[in-house]
């Protein structure tokens, strides 16, 4: 199911949580939406849900329009399953309760579905692979048993559209890693159009087809994970999603020198124009290499602030002048703290000197 | 994507339309009912104490303000209210702080008993007060047998409404100081020490301060409890020509001089200044303390007592036993015997006063019928109306319904005997000059009833909505279901314990009221508590007794049977095998 969202704003007392939002999400297709906590991402879900309804512009599932300045159509009449951050299971219902309630309750289950009940319960609970524990109540379930439960109750009735509000947010690392997998194997059983919202770049970069991130009421970047990861078109994008070190300086042309040493050149490993424009060149922490000498006088002289072992490579944050870098660098060099380093740019030797424009959506 | 265009025409723009133009209107409706039945009864009031033959005038409060009795009668009252409230947080504080901090055993018992006043109507616990320390009580025979003499205890003076009114009020106090001690982090008090304080310097500059508020609240309680009860003061009071506020009011009516109604108006706008100041006291109070950000109640103890464990707890066990148990046991003795002053024996123990209660006096079985009739419909519509506004109120919290629960919390923050007499001026004339006799029936006792115990509901089913996610509900709206049966298999059954403990306590206040009763009862609509109160007053002690006994009876067996059900409905909830 398609999704249009034109010029939508949702605004609460005063204060503007959406602003003026576009955005195209295509047919069975996962869409992550991504932004620290107060984006708006949230509310964007619930105008989607029906939950609220819009201040401005419009939301069209489908070829329908479900919200507008006037009208909002209810969430039960949309063709929608929703998994909630809470997980928001029902304390008195057991797990094959729970995924019947929608079957007998949603508007749009498929006679077929409706004619054979239980065999769309068992199924189900073979997808999630809870059958041994159809009886069980809530408060008996481990968390990612709920977790299941909440996706399995969601994706029952067949909906053409699943919200996900970060659902994996009250687990426990490992098994967030171990749901991910999960949800992408139900993404491509149901073949539901996905929307999903996280504050969790990982999460983000790694199931979603695309990513949209947000940023104070409005959207910063639309792209491919890669295209988010490695060509952000924001200084705020670059930060939140790549952690990348904001260095200022000028653009000319093809290279770049930084302001706190105007000796240096560093070439264009793929900017974008945006960032040019600002005379910004984004680095992430794992683009810089550190030297304990300065051989070929091109490396940035800097102190190191403080050492993060991570295991498979170490996190520094490098002093330059009066500014703090992030530096990672594998664990075969080693630096410590208040040692002298000069950093450097790596460029990769492929590396296409052409600037890529990124994929305006 | 399947035929949701369609719907969408054919539902949405009605829907949008109509429900828009719905809802203001029922808002309107409601404000206007809230403020009809919650608000122009106390404004009523407060109008007519400033009125002489129909014109503003300020000579009620110079009449009574040059009346010398009402200097006797404002002393005792703050004699009476200060003395009891002292007894109510000492004591109040004192057992919440043994049961929150130290490693006593069978706490949940312990709380069982210091409930017991609470839920028992001061009225009747006067009742066993009076028959176990009376002259011919369990205490009198107590101290005859002792080989010195000492004076028999008469209640019926300052000091014992003083010692009564403390003693059914302590609760209050224990409930709310219980609860914000053991929310007190016992990091911060372990910082104290470390920090090099004692014991007793950590409890006074730490814990008391962070547990102040709730100390306060509580004792805030307990004064206005103190200040407006009726029942304890007209049973011990009257006979010994003691006057307090609210007796005064009472007496002022039901004595109906030419200008009883204005004189009684202008002392509830004195009693109600007296409980305006309280709130203020506690306001200042509750400003200058921070509130504790710990939600969780750490119940381990803190404090170890040691060898000195069972000599406290036997002490604690005969305190319940004295205060909770021995006079209730004094006063079915009393109810047993066949005629007041007879000796406790077998030959003189028969159950007549039981069957006169029950069955000759048509006057007390009347009450009876009324009462418990009053109290179900009372309960059973303050459900409904209870829920609906708390689930309005909680799920869209705005500053209309904000000011609606203001108002429905005023009759009942009002005492009793004020509230009582707004619903005599709001309702015998409800438009001046239409006298539909609402006054003088039972339907005014109903009014009265809802508008004063309403809020109880709300505050519980408030509690019920609360404890409900709202990512719950939503959870059955995605589902496809709203309305009726997100209702009825989602909502009630997560909603339901937590209301009927509401509905209880409404069903209860109900059943068992005197204050408002007292004056607007009429004959043929008499209440419970008004009988037992008629009874007393003309002396015949055994039919008071009795029917107090019963009226016990009734109330452990409604406590054992929400136990039961509250019990069994949350076993099936949670299915623990």
């Amino acid at each position: 199911m398609t999704i249009a969202i034109n010029q939508l704003s949702k605004e609460f007392d005063g204060f503007q949580a959406l602003k003026k939002i576009d955005l195209q999400v295509r047919d069975e297709e996962f869409i992550a939406i991504l932004g620290p906590s107060g984006c708006g991402k949230t509310t964007l879900l619930r105008l989607l849900a029906g939950f609220l309804s819009p201040s401005e512009g419009e939301i069209v599932i489908g070829n329908a329009t479900v919200g507008n300045l006037q009208q909002t159509l209810p969430p039960e009449r949309r063709n929608i399953g929703m998994v909630f951050q809470s997980f928001a299971l029902w304390p008195h219902l057991n797990v094959e309760e729970h995924i019947r309630f929608p079957l007998m309750h949603h508007r749009f289950v498929s006679d077929a579905i409706k004619r054979k009940q239980h065999d769309r319960i068992k199924e189900v609970l073979q997808m999630i692979d809870l059958e041994a524990f159809a009886d069980r109540m809530p408060n008996e379930l481990s968390g990612g048993q709920k977790q299941r439960v909440a996706l399995a109750r969601a994706i029952a009735p067949q909906p053409e559209l699943l919200l996900m509000d970060e659902p994996l947010s009250n687990l426990d690392a490992e098994l967030r890693m171990e749901m991910r997998s999960e949800i992408q194997t139900l993404h491509q059983l149901t073949k539901a159009t996905i929307v999903y919202v996280t504050h969790d770049q990982g999460e983000a970069l790694a199931m979603a087809d695309r990513i949209v991130v947000m940023n104070q009421g409005e959207i910063e970047q639309i792209g491919t994970p890669s295209q988010i990861y490695s060509k952000p078109i924001s200084p705020f994008v670059a930060r939140f999603v790549g952690k990348a070190n904001l260095v200022e300086g000028d653009w000319n042309d093809n290279y770049f020198t930084p302001s706190l040493s105007p000796t240096t050149q560093w070439p264009d490993t793929g900017v974008v124009s945006e960032m040019k424009q600002r005379n910004i060149y984004p680095v992430r922490p794992e683009q810089f290499r550190m030297s304990a000498d300065n051989q070929d006088e091109s490396g940035l002289p800097g102190l190191i602030n403080s050492v993060q072992f991570q295991g498979k490579e170490i996190h520094y944050t490098v002093q330059i002048s009066n500014q703090t870098w992030t530096v990672h660098t594998d664990v075969s060099q080693q630096f410590s703290l208040g040692e002298q380093v000069y950093l450097h740019l790596f460029v990769p030797h492929n590396m296409e000197q052409k600037n890529l424009n990124h994929q305006a959506i | 994507m399947k035929n949701t265009s369609n719907t969408y025409k054919e539902i949405m723009p009605l829907r949008a339309l109509s429900s828009l133009f719905k809802m203001r209107f029922l808002k309107i409706i409601a404000l206007l009912a809230i403020i009809l039945f919650f608000l122009i009864p106390v404004l009523r009031l407060v109008l007519l104490s400033f009125q002489v033959d129909n014109q503003m005038s300020l000579q009620n409060y110079a009449d009574i303000l040059q009346d010398s009795k009402t200097w006797t009668v404002l002393m005792d009252t703050i004699l009476i209210v200060i003395g009891s409230t002292i007894i109510s947080v000492t004591l109040g504080v004192f057992l919440a702080w043994l049961v929150a901090y130290t490693d006593i055993r069978a706490k949940k018992w312990m709380q069982v008993f210091i409930i017991l006043p609470f839920v028992i109507p001061s009225y009747i616990s006067t009742l066993a007060w009076t028959q176990f320390l009376g002259a011919n009580g369990l205490y009198g025979k107590m101290i005859s047998i002792l080989p010195f003499s000492l004076e028999p205890i008469n209640l019926y003076s300052m000091g014992g409404i003083i010692f009564v009114l403390g003693f059914s009020h302590y609760p209050l106090v224990y409930l709310l100081s219980v609860s914000v001690l053991r929310k007190v982090p016992r990091e911060v008090e372990q910082a104290a020490r470390v920090s090099g304080a004692s014991g007793w310097r950590t409890f006074a500059k730490v814990t008391l301060p962070l547990a102040l508020p709730g100390i306060a609240s509580g004792g805030f309680l307990a004064f206005l409890a103190n200040l407006d009860n009726f029942g304890i003061p007209a049973f011990l009071g009257i006979p010994a020509q003691i006057d307090v506020l609210s007796t005064y009011i009472y007496q002022q009516v039901v004595g109906f001089g030419p200008s009883a109604f204005q004189r009684a108006a202008t002392f509830s706008v004195l009693l109600g200044i007296m409980a305006l100041l309280g709130t203020l006291l506690q306001w200042l109070l509750l400003k200058k303390s921070k509130r504790l950000e710990t939600t969780v109640e750490d119940k381990k103890p803190r404090v170890y007592l040691g060898k000195y464990r069972k000599f406290v707890e036997l002490l604690l066990w005969s305190f319940f036993l004295i205060s909770s148990l021995v006079p209730f046991v004094s006063m079915m003795m009393t109810s047993l015997l066949s005629a007041y002053g007879l000796d406790f024996t077998w030959e003189n123990i028969s159950l007549k006063n039981y069957q006169f209660v029950l069955d000759t006096s048509p006057k007390a079985k009347r009450a009876i019928g009324n009462s418990i009739q009053l109290a179900l419909i009372t309960t059973a519509i303050g459900v409904v109306i209870g829920t609906a506004f708390a689930y309005y109120r909680v799920r869209k919290p705005n500053r209309w319904n904000q000011f609606s629960e203001i108002a429905i919390s005023l009759p009942y923050a009002l005492p009793g005997t004020v509230m009582a007499l707004s619903m005599i001026f709001a309702w015998m004339e409800p438009i001046p000059g239409w006298n539909p006799g609402i006054y003088g029936s039972v339907i005014i006792l109903f009014i009265a009833y809802f508008t004063r115990f309403l809020i109880l509901q709300v505050r519980g089913s408030i509690t019920a909505v609360l404890q409900v996610d709202a990512s719950m509900e939503e959870a059955a709206m995605v589902s496809g279901s709203n309305g009726l049966s997100k209702w009825r298999r989602i909502l009630i059954p997560l909603l339901l314990p937590s209301i009927l403990s509401g509905a209880f306590l409404v069903f209860l206040t109900a059943l068992t009221e005197l204050t408002v009763s007292s004056l607007l009862w009429s004959s043929n609509a008499e209440t419970i508590g008004v009988v037992i109160f008629s009874f007393e007053q003309a002396g015949y002690t055994t039919y008071s007794t009795a029917f107090s006994s019963l009226i016990i009876a009734l109330i452990l067996f409604g406590f054992i049977s929400l136990f039961l059900f509250q019990y069994l409905w949350n076993r099936k909830v949670a299915n623990v095998k």
